[in-house]
């Protein structure tokens, strides 16, 4: 009897543990250790997409500290950032919690609330350093990233894997087809597609606002080039600029892009490649599970491969592209309720909210769930899952770069992408393009205070 | 009585605009505190710049080209449509209702959905366009030039038409029935019955209707941003989106202010103009 009573409390123990170590393996939320009934805490947030997901988990925060949140405020990330901008002017400002970004938060500084007293270093171990460190101007911490970005080049895998289509390439130009690994190669196959009627276009970008300033950011410092020097004098418009600015002109005109580029952003842009329309393109990993999802993108789904992005034009100091950034929380100044919206950041930038976002396609910004994430891909039956991972985190290390990190990057890219464009439709030639976006350009930096 | 009335009035009106002057002679960026202050040595500068700016001398053009087109291509719509109307008499309430509906929708609703049908890959446009033979190759209808504008155009016409008809439509009713018997003794036709009684005696509701839309014209705004924001490469840029540009997206407020100030010099020309006409007309009647 006294056996029985061991084994059966052995047997307790051991089944009390092993429940013990599956709820330490379960990812855990954070932010719900705090009272806050009867405040209500304002959120002005992105949305649209896949990014509306993740306030999906905000019952469960509501539940445990007993606030409430509203969200106030629900736009695609433009519309936010003029509507942060026009309410920090004018004072406007009604919520505790504001959607931000890397490439934004620059222009905010002086609305924003400093967030060091909120988090401890123990809660902040876990996220990227390199954010983290973007995202601190004078000391001050000034945002939490919720997800990161970086554009990897996405290729039909039909393409890749046809013989006929192989052989076709290897006959034309007597190289291998394989994946391009460098701009001129990315030229050289889009052009083969698009003249052999393998793909009704080569190459997918969108054409407008930051998006396309952004790509040529991309191209230019993957072929050596700079926007601006350290004195932040424009320099885009020197030789590799005029080059990048060339490539873009050509692929236009020799119907290697869509007609109607210059007028598609993020969207019109992915639906081109979800329509099978487009060959290559350089494009943001979150879009990853609607390229996947066979319902939404039947000729695609199952049908495309990822890759690191492309060195670009063999010039000292090419590198492979790697636009990126992180979409991110920040509790401005004029918040009313400022602790009890830390409370909310740190629950919606928990381990357990990040791997829930993760699962759509979003890259974490946080070790623990780069590693549930892995740990997940290691068991999948779809290849690309872990191909997705491992090149991703290659280029969180390796090649990530941010945008200019200055207030001035929007009203540049304002005065930059339409001179693009024009260069793009033939409307000027691209060395007087560039050189028009340099002077306008070089005039905001000066009214800025950057050359005094 | 009227001292309350004048008081809101100055509070609802005059004050934005009294700071909107002050403004345009500052440098004020809305993301830099203290930068709305005066300072006698960049008074003029968002005015030199902007007199300077290609870019403002060609949204004015455009602006100036889309509001000429819209205005006078509606109202010669907006006519020939009245006239129609006014012959109808059986079902005349059923065809006015089905007229306003285009008036029930925003208009960033419109610019939506005229985008769409304007899309190069998948709209209706360009899908009827090539099902029927008409063209071989996707247009790209908001790129190329003019076509861009010329979207721009139709998607506004079709959303304010129906304002333009019922003003005419109103006036057409109205006139008196004594002169087109009279003109039908002396043998008139249709033709000449429009031509000597119709169009003179509606020139009170034609300069009524020009003004309001030459004044309306700017809610064009939402559907010129959801179709086309102005671009590619300026190509149909007017005022209101640089505007909205300079002063909201680059926080360029003391800029943007100058060149909204610019914009109601030109729309106060237009209204004085047209106030006149209509004034003219109603003393020759």
């Amino acid at each position: 009897m006294r056996k029985l009573f061991v084994l059966f409390t052995i047997a307790l123990a051991l089944i009390i543990s092993g429940a013990a170590l599956a709820q330490d393996s379960e990812p855990q939320y954070a932010g719900l250790d705090m009272d806050l009934s009867g405040i209500t805490i304002r959120m002005a947030t992105i949305g649209g997409g896949q990014y509306e997901a993740m306030y999906g988990s905000i019952p469960v925060f509501e539940e445990a500290t007993g606030a409430r949140v509203e969200i106030v405020a629900l736009l695609d990330g433009f519309a936010i950032d003029q509507k942060l901008k026009l309410d920090f002017a004018t004072g406007a400002v009604d919520y505790d919690v504001a959607w931000d970004h890397t490439s934004f938060v620059a222009q905010y500084v002086p609305f924003l609330e400093p967030l060091n007293p909120y988090f401890t270093e123990e809660e902040l171990a876990q996220f990227s350093p390199a954010i983290l460190d973007a995202a601190t101007i004078n000391g001050n911490l000034l945002l939490i990233p919720r997800h990161a970005d970086v554009s990897a080049l996405h290729y039909r895998a039909d393409l890749y894997n046809n013989p006929d289509i192989a052989e076709a390439y290897r006959a034309a130009t007597g190289m291998e087809l394989t994946v391009p690994t460098t701009l001129e190669e990315i030229d050289r196959q889009a052009r083969f597609f698009v003249q052999n009627g393998y793909s009704t276009y080569g190459y997918g970008m969108a054409g407008k606002e930051e998006a396309l300033t952004g790509r040529f950011y991309e191209f230019l410092f993957a072929s050596g080039g700079a926007l601006f020097n350290e004195n932040f004098e424009p320099t885009f418009n020197d030789a590799i600029g005029v080059q990048v600015a060339t490539l873009l002109r050509e692929w236009y005109r020799d119907g290697i892009l869509p007609p109607d580029t210059t007028s598609l952003l993020w969207d019109g842009d992915a639906q081109n490649f979800c329509n099978g329309d487009v060959a290559l393109k350089l494009e943001w990993y979150g879009w990853y599970s609607y390229f996947q999802d066979a319902a939404s993108c039947p000729r695609i789904a199952g049908n495309f491969g990822l890759a690191r992005g492309p060195i670009g034009f063999d010039n000292p100091g090419a590198t492979h592209t790697g636009w990126a950034g992180a979409h991110a929380f920040s509790i401005p100044a004029a918040a009313q309720n400022k602790q009890a919206a830390a409370q909310l950041i740190k629950f919606l930038t928990s381990e357990r909210v990040a791997y829930e976002e993760a699962q759509l396609g979003f890259l974490p910004v946080r070790d623990d769930v780069w590693a549930r994430l892995i740990e997940d891909a290691s068991r999948s039956d779809v290849e690309l899952n872990r191909i997705r991972l491992e090149t991703a985190r290659i280029q969180i290390n390796e090649d990530f770069r941010t945008p200019p990190l200055i207030a001035e990057w929007i009203p540049f890219s304002n005065i930059f992408f339409p001179q693009l464009q024009a260069i793009i439709l033939g409307d000027v030639e691209p060395q007087a393009g560039l050189d028009a976006a340099a002077e306008a350009t070089r005039q905001l930096m000066a009214d800025a205070g950057y050359y005094n | 009585m009227i001292l309350p009335s004048f008081v809101l009035i100055l509070i609802v009106t005059g004050f934005p605009l009294l700071y909107s002057i002050y403004v345009s002679f500052t440098d004020y960026n809305l993301l830099r505190p203290g930068s709305d202050v005066f300072r006698a040595d960049i008074m003029f500068r968002n005015y030199e710049r902007l007199i300077n700016d290609p870019i403002f001398r060609r949204s004015l053009g455009n602006t100036i080209l889309f509001l000429f087109v819209t205005v006078n291509l509606e109202y010669v719509l907006a006519l020939g449509l009245s006239q129609l109307l006014a012959r109808v008499t059986k079902g005349q309430g059923i065809m006015r209702t089905m007229l306003m509906i285009p008036m029930m929708f925003a208009p960033i609703l419109v610019g939506f959905q005229f985008r769409w049908f304007f899309n190069a890959e998948v709209g209706l446009v360009n899908n009827a366009l090539l099902s029927l033979g008409v063209t071989q190759t996707k247009i790209a209808w908001l790129v190329d030039e003019p076509l861009g504008m010329i979207a721009i155009m139709i998607a506004t016409i079709w959303m304010n038409l129906p304002v333009t008809t019922i003003i005419l439509l109103a006036g057409t009713l109205s006139l008196p029935s004594e002169m087109y018997e009279a003109a039908e003794v002396d043998g008139a036709g249709a033709w000449q019955k429009f031509r000597h009684i119709t169009f003179p005696m509606l020139a009170p509701f034609t300069y009524i209707a020009l003004t309001i839309r030459s004044l309306d014209v700017a809610r064009a705004f939402d559907i010129v941003r959801m179709m086309t924001d102005g671009g590619p490469a300026h190509r149909t840029e007017l005022i209101w989106t640089y505007v909205t540009r300079l002063a909201i997206e680059d926080s360029r407020f003391g800029m943007g202010a100058a060149m909204s100030l610019i914009t109601v010099v030109i729309s106060l020309f237009f209204t004085v103009y047209f106030f006149r006409q209509l004034v003219k007309v109603r003393i020759v009647q």
